[in-house]
């Protein structure tokens, strides 16, 4: 019994009628894609919507509405496939499908500041949230593609959408790298194609496991196999934004409004995340001894490229751009561990990341919104004065990001590199708390200039409510997690223990 | 020592006595960031003054070597995470715990936060920020010297130096940013590499048998993982983690870099905690972890450690010599003084595993020497910065050949700066003395080569007599720009109340020494259960 159940079964309780209503109307073949599937059509409801009146309203009810069809129906009660096998609920899609959501919540809230009164934009707000939760449940190569090019193509036209100039020019960065990653996938796909004559993941897996058995004598179709399974790296780490695949995140973040740059760090990141678990610990599982030390070589340069050029940025929108970078680096050494340690780290961690960036960036959003500039480290200086609330919640996210204690970036870090430890890697270990260490350079210049240095002008800063309510939210739960991780915890050890039964 | 009123006292109180010291700052914390300006200073002087009670109440209420596991007292735990979704996983907790070793530097640490507290009085900006991370601080020194299990101590050793870098960074003197910023990395880095030393240890505590397969549940705890018996190779391995570790908070030579920058730019309570408490932080890890939890592994390192000890401190001693700013003087004395601690660690371990009674006797008194030279230079040290401090408000600078003539203009701060100095370079009849006897007592029957350490000891003297020289008795200057002006009764109430117990000790160390010697007879007995 996990913590949060009591919860959802008296959700669930309360919500019998509407899933009844819902189970006699909708073929079944849809229910567990359900949540999907809404969005979908609150997304249609809110452009036309968004012709006359303030969309808003809808999105937040089709998600609020996604969010109660997950709790609803339970893959552990009822059968978790839709639409034949192609697409799968159970405990690592809803623990990814739930980050999503609340991000989902997150992005919403802090697009009452810029661009939720359009409804163009709550249409593609919404049709990416969609295709991302059908990413996380896809078991199909084919489905997974189609998913994933559902949830990109909106996020390509928001960052265009930003309201500076260069968003074009971050867009078509963005696009151009996203069009050369769908290509890869695509070649990945059709070589796993040629070799297995299939492309769902279970099936996938039994040929490498008969494959990887007897090698001898099938050498080709290993290695063609083992280039297909790079290709799916590079791919999908490209949206993850780990080497090599990382050039587009600095711009993109730094020049899309702050509401897409928190979804697409936030969310559409962790279904990167998700979508290459699943290739890997289903469809290579037996393939592990190859690929375990290729993650691993990608975790440390990934990591060592973030914190890098992190250091080297002066605006900040940039900084955490490149700190998310350095994030899935050290999400990855999670991966590269491949234990069940590991995989509930990345998970956990996963989670964190996406809570703590998102505050991130809604909140130096918010402050550029206000200032009507880029902010650099030069406008922070003397934030405790001019905003203390907000200047307080940023220096926890930092030290959060940073790994220290009383935040859940500690819990977050400290897992991921047991998980090395325990498998064996604890050079992977050290790596990591090194970088760890050099990471602080940038952290603590935040908490250098908000909390020591004066401010060039005095006056008092008053950023926006609900975005900065938004943060707050954030904020507390980072805290809150530091001393009950097991709350996120044990979600993520029951997901992981799906790929070690 | 236990006293039956101490001990009924400490039954009455509503929770666990540990629990309740490390939540009473929290609270005080929340309460001075509420209050700000206005009342934040009155609420820290109760707190604070609440603690050194609580923390003499626990001294002489609860026996050295208790009767929980370890021969600790008011065990607690209370778990944080637990990395499965089965009951047998491996879980983080917090262990709380202590012993006579862990009491001593309780009550130091509260005693130097209380006089920090007192001599916080000439910060004036932002004062509830201040108190606020000034009692957070508090809670984490205390947590450092409780916890038994290595994620609780590491949780404690990292809370400590977020308030640290705040207090450095927003109330320092010119360039203290630069010195923050310095102060957090080298100190995390060496944190980080002793974590992974952690991971090793709690990797190894599975006890692999020869076919590879786990005997046992890993585990943090450190009670656990010393009855263990590790191999004394893995020993190693985590005992070279920890000198990285506590090695900078202590600081020996190669790692010392950070100290004189954060304590020359931090404000006055800042430096006094800095120096008082953590880098007794560093010697207590030293025998919490070392020489208590993995004694084999530091008798092996020993003849390396007394080296760097030997030289530490007399390498510190003449770059104190060097120096011209007063606060960077006492800084370097620091460094000086605690690589003693290092040397009685050292000799302890090479003689704690002889068979010749002798031999152990003398590791017996380098080991409490190493305790008591913590304590001694916990008190010493904070009334030396106060001092140092209070020379920049009284004589405008702190430039040691710009003062000129302390002993005319200001008679009772050149009085407390002369005691302390004297106590310093350990004059008999102050608690220095006592603490370098013993430890250079019990090191050279040990390794009869320590006694070069005694040159650190004339050069400590030299420099600080020439210091004296140069400050205290030298001529007024009379065309100088800084008047030297008398410093006022409400500054000098915390070094001299400071003092008492430096003298007091000076002529009754077994005051503190009556708490340790128990538990080190239990650890030279090979550790109680």
């Amino acid at each position: 019994m996990l913590q949060l159940d009591a919860i959802a079964e008296s959700l669930r309780l309360l919500l019998t009628p509407l899933s009844d209503l819902i189970l006699t109307y909708v073929p079944t073949e849809w229910i567990m894609s359900l949540p999907a599937i809404t969005l979908v059509l609150f997304g249609m409801i809110a452009l036309v919507v968004g012709m006359r009146y303030n969309p808003l309203g809808i999105s937040f009810i089709g998600v609020i509405l996604a969010i109660f069809e997950m709790l609803m129906f339970d893959p552990r009660v009822m059968s978790g496939y839709s639409f034949g096998t192609l697409f799968v609920r159970d405990a690592f899609s809803d623990f990814f499908m739930y980050i999503v959501l609340i991000v989902a919540i997150l992005v919403l809230l802090s697009s009452t500041l810029w661009g939720g009164d359009k409804g163009a934009y709550n249409f593609l707000l919404l049709i990416s949230f969609a295709g991302a939760l059908w990413v996380i449940m896809a078991t199909d190569l084919v489905a997974l593609f189609l998913a994933w090019e559902i949830m990109s193509t909106p996020t390509y036209i928001l960052v265009a959408l930003g309201p500076r100039r260069e968003a074009i020019d971050g867009a078509t960065k963005y696009f151009v790298m996203g069009l050369l990653a769908t290509m890869l996938m695509l070649f990945g796909i059709a070589l796993t194609f040629g070799v297995t004559g299939t492309t769902e993941l279970s099936v996938l897996s039994e040929y490498v496991n008969t494959l990887w058995a007897s090698p001898v004598g099938n050498e080709p179709a290993a290695y063609t196999l083992l280039l297909a399974m790079v290709l799916f790296l590079v791919s999908f780490g490209f949206k993850v934004g780990i080497f090599p695949g990382w050039q587009w995140v600095p711009d993109a973040y730094a020049s899309a409004d702050g509401s897409v740059t928190a979804y697409l760090a936030g969310g559409s990141k962790k279904t990167g995340v998700s979508a290459l678990l699943r290739i890997l610990m289903v469809g290579f599982f037996f393939a592990r001894i190859e690929w375990a030390p290729l993650i691993a070589g990608v975790a440390i340069l990934t990591m060592i490229i973030g914190n890098v050029l992190a250091l080297a940025q002066k605006d900040i929108m940039k900084m955490l751009a490149y700190s998310s970078i350095a994030m899935m680096g050290y999400l990855f050494i999670g991966v590269a561990a491949a234990n069940e340690i590991g995989m509930a780290a990345a998970g956990f961690h996963a989670f964190t990341h996406a809570i703590m960036k998102t505050a991130a960036f809604i909140l130096i959003w918010a402050m550029s919104f206000k200032l009507t500039k880029r902010i650099t480290y030069d406008d922070l200086a003397g934030l405790s004065k001019r905003a203390p609330a907000a200047a307080a919640m940023f220096a926890i996210l930092m030290l959060s990001l940073a790994g220290m204690p009383l935040t859940v970036g500690f819990w977050s870090k400290l897992v991921l590199f047991q998980s090395a430890v325990v498998a064996g890697m604890w050079w992977l270990a050290l790596i990591g708390l090194l970088n760890s260490v050099f990471s602080l350079g940038y952290y603590l210049r935040v908490l250098k200039f908000t909390y020591m240095e004066e401010p060039k002008d005095d006056s008092k800063l008053n950023l926006p409510m609900i975005p900065m309510v938004t943060v707050a939210i954030c904020v507390i739960a980072v805290i809150a997690l530091f001393i009950f991780p097991n709350v996120i915890l044990d979600y993520a050890f029951e997901a992981a223990q799906l790929f070690f039964p | 020592m236990q006293l039956d009123f101490a001990t009924n006292l400490l039954n009455l109180l509503p929770m666990n006595v540990l629990v309740l010291m490390l939540l009473v700052p929290l609270v005080g914390a929340l309460f001075a960031y509420l209050l700000g300006s206005k009342g934040a200073r009155a609420i820290t002087l109760i707190i604070t003054t609440l603690e050194l009670g609580l923390a003499g109440l626990l001294i002489i209420g609860t026996p050295s070597l208790g009767s929980d596991p370890g021969g600790m007292s008011h065990t607690v735990s209370y778990m944080l995470a637990r990395l499965g979704t089965d009951s047998t996983a491996p879980v983080f907790e917090i262990i709380l715990g202590v012993d006579g070793i862990s009491m001593v530097m309780i009550l130091l640490s509260n005693l130097v936060v209380w006089i920090a507290a007192i001599g916080s009085n000439h910060i004036k900006e932002s004062q509830g920020l201040y108190y606020t991370f000034f009692l957070v601080l508090q809670t984490g020194l205390l947590g450092v010297f409780m916890s038994l299990d290595l994620i609780g101590f590491f949780i404690f050793w990292e809370l400590v130096l977020i308030p640290m870098f705040f207090i450095i960074g927003r109330w320092g003197e010119e360039g203290c940013r630069h010195a923050s910023i310095k102060f957090f990395i080298y100190t995390h880095l060496g944190s980080a590499v002793m974590l992974v030393g952690f991971f090793y240890l709690y990797f190894m505590s599975s006890m692999f048998d020869i076919n590879g397969v786990a005997t046992q549940v890993p585990t943090f705890s450190m009670i656990a993982l010393r009855d263990l018996g590790l191999d004394p190779w893995i020993q190693i391995g985590f005992a070279l983690a920890i000198f990285m570790g506590a090695g900078v908070k202590l600081p020996v030579f190669p790692l010392h870099n950070w100290l004189p920058w954060a304590h020359v730019k931090a404000p006055t309570p800042g430096s006094v905690i800095l120096a008082g408490i953590l880098l007794k932080m560093g010697g207590y890890a030293f025998i919490r972890l070392g020489l208590w939890m993995v004694p084999d592994a530091i008798a092996r390192l020993a003849i390396p450690f007394a080296i760097v000890a030997i030289f530490t401190c007399i390498y510190a001693a003449f770059t104190a010599m060097a120096q011209t700013d007063m606060k960077s003087l006492v800084a370097y004395t620091s460094i000086n003084h605690m690589s003693w601690v290092l040397l009685g660690v050292a000799a302890y371990a090479a003689g704690a595993g002889s068979s010749d009674p002798t031999i152990q006797a003398a590791a017996n008194l380098a080991i409490q020497g190493s305790i008591f030279m913590m304590f001694s230079h916990g008190t010493i040290i904070s009334v030396m910065f106060i001092v140092a401090g209070q020379l920049k408000y009284n004589a405008g600078t702190r430039e040691i050949p710009k003062i000129k003539g302390l002993m005319e203009k200001a008679p009772k701060l050149s009085a407390v700066l002369i005691i302390a100095s004297l106590a310093a370079f350990g004059l008999p009849g102050f608690s220095g003395f006592i603490a370098e006897a013993l430890i250079i007592f019990g090191a050279i029957v040990v390794y009869n080569w320590s006694a070069l350490i005694g040159f650190g000891i004339f050069v400590t003297v030299g420099y600080m007599l020439w210091m004296l020289n140069r400050i205290v008795f030298s001529d007024p200057d009379a065309e100088s720009e800084n008047p030297i002006t008398e410093a006022s009764w409400s500054d000098l109430v915390a070094p001299i109340l400071m003092l008492i117990p430096v003298i007091l000790l000076g002529v009754w160390p077994d005051l503190v020494l009556d708490f340790v010697k128990p538990v080190i007879d239990a650890m030279l007995a090979g550790g109680s259960p």
